[in-house]
């Protein structure tokens, strides 16, 4: 059998058109669609995922524990806190040890920050799929509010690696409160704008009203996850299944709409920014005062460790912190980032290197969508599809 | 001097000056590059940015088309193996041409105009029906699939518009009892502005030079994020900034036409008498209607910050559903109109 005939052909229908959308595609972001179409409705569709793959996973047996976090943040680095939160509380299981409470406030806060500028990344690319060019640069530019919260919390924009197994690595800087509570406020007051120029905008809610149903059945056999499964009236959320840092303490909703089109998904996600907002507001006047790391890692501080945390309210790095060696043991962590729920389980054979760390990130989940929903709708309806569902290529080929 | 003087002679031979300068090539040029830049600009206010900047910050970036035309000039024109070249190449420089070729019997003012017909709203109403025709040979041409359902979108769309602005080019010509557009322009100087005796012809008609005009949100057949450059995909280098442009130069002769038949054409500069010829008889209506045009030009393109992007099957319904019947309503409108001034 020679090599060529091994390759998979395939006859195509009489009066079936083969488009491939991506990967070079202004609209298809760093994956392949393969669309087969009848006309305009499409018949068949394929989502063909892994041209970022970075084989992260097997990267990340090969570094120390803690250097992992600037590796996982790679994956959706718009939503770097969420995605890494999971990897860190794995690896407090594998320790035993929980973050004193000030810590697990600070994280809740850069979480929602990022949860925030996750959510308005999305929906600007979501906008200019639509071809509405202002509320793509109105999302962009309105992120930018909470990129420089963060980088205020963190001293950086996006690739924060903040946090830090047993507590995080700053303090809350002085004036964060009143800085917060001002963009906060701001960002009150342009969602009331995003509503009259694109949520209640008669072109975009024609494109979207019943485009891409997902009924509550199919999204759960689907096993699609975060703001779409909710869009699809199944309350599935993380932070309320399984709660993690200081969210038990926090009073929220999750909001769930029933329509399970891309209108309610991107309903779905202004009304998640409501929650937010709200969640950021209580997390920083309810924050209590106390240590930043735990202490089994304070003890072991030098007196030049010591005076940097008091004065400058930072933990400087101690090698000690980066060889850590967890006890032989597996453990998982489960946390809701933007785009939906990160799964890590992490194996320890005792060494300062995981043995294994197995990721599955909420984008992956959400990319069988594209082979059950696509079908039936109209070409043009794929961006409307697309930037619904949030798909994330690089969080999912990870 | 024999040689100067026989020069400007040369330029200001009506038919050169016509067909080349004003309102021909050169005066679309200057038009697309204020009209693209200040699109640019106007977008970039409302969006929280600047716009074009970088090229002479001085005049705010407006030579930006002019360094971006440079740049596509000197840029390889790559054509692909697999197209058919002589539609290929044709295509988007005859859409070009005959875009503009309306401006021959479009007057811009009583006295300058190139050729005196009885019929000219008969023939610009048929001649910007033809490069529609022109996009969708070069998708054909192209050999690609985005380029296909590009000219697929293009043909459904111009069969919707191009009834509606016909029907209401009809319904105008109807009303002034004349297929002539100084006879128009004279009817409305007596009586009223054509957007004030049929605003529902107005209407429509803007509605269809937007839809025909690939403007927001009727910016179908180039949907980006769907079909990446709509029938105009495999083009690059000069060819692309050509085909950029006919869109916007479909747009200016769609609203001059539009001037003329609904806006007084050249009424308040055009009235005004100094007593010097070439002011009186050409830059003093000719800039009315030249404003006019920008001015509804600007409108049309604003659309573009507000809206997005239908699908083709609301805006083919849209088109049928409702603008046709506003085109026939124009008829009748137009019909009633005439009656009245029967009557009184």
């Amino acid at each position: 059998m020679s090599q060529q005939s091994q390759i998979l052909t395939r006859r195509l229908d009489k009066d079936i058109l083969e488009v491939f959308i991506g990967p070079q595609h202004p609209g298809s972001g760093h994956m392949r669609i393969i669309l087969r179409v009848d006309g305009d409705i499409i018949v068949e569709a394929e989502p063909d995922i892994g041209f970022v793959h970075r084989t992260m996973e097997k990267l990340a047996e090969g570094r120390e524990w803690v250097k992992n976090q600037p590796l996982f943040e790679r994956m959706a680095i718009l939503d770097a806190a969420n995605c890494t939160l999971g990897y860190i509380m794995a690896i407090e299981k594998l320790l035993g040890i929980e973050p004193p409470p000030r810590a697990k406030y600070i994280r809740t806060i850069l979480a929602e920050l990022n949860r925030i500028a996750s959510h308005l990344y999305g929906m600007g690319i979501f906008a200019i799929l639509l071809g509405h060019s202002t509320m793509y640069m109105w999302f962009f530019g309105d992120r930018e509010v909470f990129v420089e919260l963060a980088e205020r919390l963190t001293g950086q924009r996006l690739t924060h690696s903040f946090f830090w197994p047993g507590g995080v690595r700053r303090d809350l800087p002085s004036g964060f409160k009143d800085e917060l509570e001002k963009g906060i406020k701001y960002f009150e007051k342009r969602l009331k704008e995003y509503e009259v120029m694109f949520l209640k905008n008669p072109v975009i809610r024609s494109r979207l009203e019943g485009v891409g149903y997902i009924s509550r059945q199919k999204a759960a056999e689907l096993g699609i996850v975060g703001p779409n499964i909710r869009a699809s009236g199944i309350r599935h959320d993380v932070r309320i299944e399984e709660p993690y840092a200081a969210y038990p303490e926090l009073d929220f909703e999750v909001p769930i709409y029933k329509e399970g089109d891309a209108l309610a998904r991107t309903l779905q996600r202004v009304d998640e920014l409501r929650e937010s907002l709200k969640i950021l507001r209580q997390a920083v006047n309810r924050i209590p005062e106390g240590p930043i790391l735990h202490e089994r890692y304070l003890k072991m501080f030098t007196k030049v460790l010591k005076d940097v945390l008091e004065t400058e309210k930072r933990v400087k790095l101690a090698p000690a912190l980066f060889n850590l060696r967890p006890p032989k043991g597996e453990a998982y962590a489960r946390v809701e980032a933007g785009r939906g729920e990160y799964f890590y389980y992490v194996v320890s054979d005792g060494q300062n290197k995981p043995y294994r760390v197995r990721v599955v990130s909420p984008s992956f989940r959400n990319s069988i969508v594209f082979k059950y929903v696509l079908p039936g709708h109209r070409v043009a309806d794929l961006p409307a599809i697309y930037g619904s569902i949030d798909y994330f290529p690089p969080e999912a080929d990870r | 001097m024999a040689i100067v003087e026989r020069l400007v002679d040369l330029i200001l031979w009506p038919p050169l000056f016509y067909y080349i300068i004003f309102p021909g090539l050169i005066f679309v040029m200057i038009f697309e590059i204020f009209l693209i830049w200040s699109e640019r600009k106007i977008a970039g206010r409302v969006q929280m940015r600047y716009g074009p900047l970088e090229i002479a910050p001085r005049l705010a970036g407006a030579p930006q088309l002019l360094a971006d035309l440079i740049r596509y000039a000197l840029q390889e024109v790559i054509i692909p193996r697999t197209v058919d070249k002589l539609p290929f190449v044709i295509a988007p420089i005859a859409a070009f041409v005959i875009a503009l070729m309306p401006l021959i019997v479009t007057p811009f003012s009583p006295t300058f105009l190139p050729v005196t017909t009885e019929g000219s709203i008969l023939i610009a109403a048929a001649l910007t029906t033809i490069p529609p025709l022109l996009l969708i040979l070069a998708g054909w041409a192209s050999n690609n699939k985005f380029s296909l359902v590009g000219s697929a979108r293009e043909s459904f769309l111009i069969a919707t518009y191009e009834i509606i602005i016909l029907l209401v080019i009809a319904s105008m010509s109807f009303l002034y009892g004349t297929l002539d557009f100084l006879k128009a322009v004279e009817v409305q100087q007596a009586l009223l502005w054509g957007i004030l005796l049929n605003p529902i012809a107005a209407i429509t008609y803007f509605v269809a030079v937007m839809m025909g005009t690939s403007r927001f949100p009727f910016e179908i057949a180039e949907a980006e994020s769907e079909i990446v450059m709509g029938a105009f995909t495999e083009y690059s280098g000069i060819m692309f900034g050509l085909a950029m442009g006919i869109s916007y130069a479909r747009m200016f002769v769609y609203n001059i036409i539009f001037v003329l038949l609904f806006l007084g054409g050249w009424s308040p500069l055009g009235g005004i008498v100094t007593g010097n010829y070439i002011l009186d008889s050409i830059i003093l209506p000719g800039a009315s209607v030249a404003i006019k045009a920008v001015l509804i030009s600007l409108l049309m393109v604003f659309t573009r910050a507000v809206y997005g992007r239908y699908r083709i099957d609301h805006a083919l319904k849209g088109g049928w559903g409702f603008w046709f019947i506003m085109a026939l309503v124009s008829i009748g409108l137009s019909a009633a109109v005439v009656y009245l001034m029967e009557v009184f």
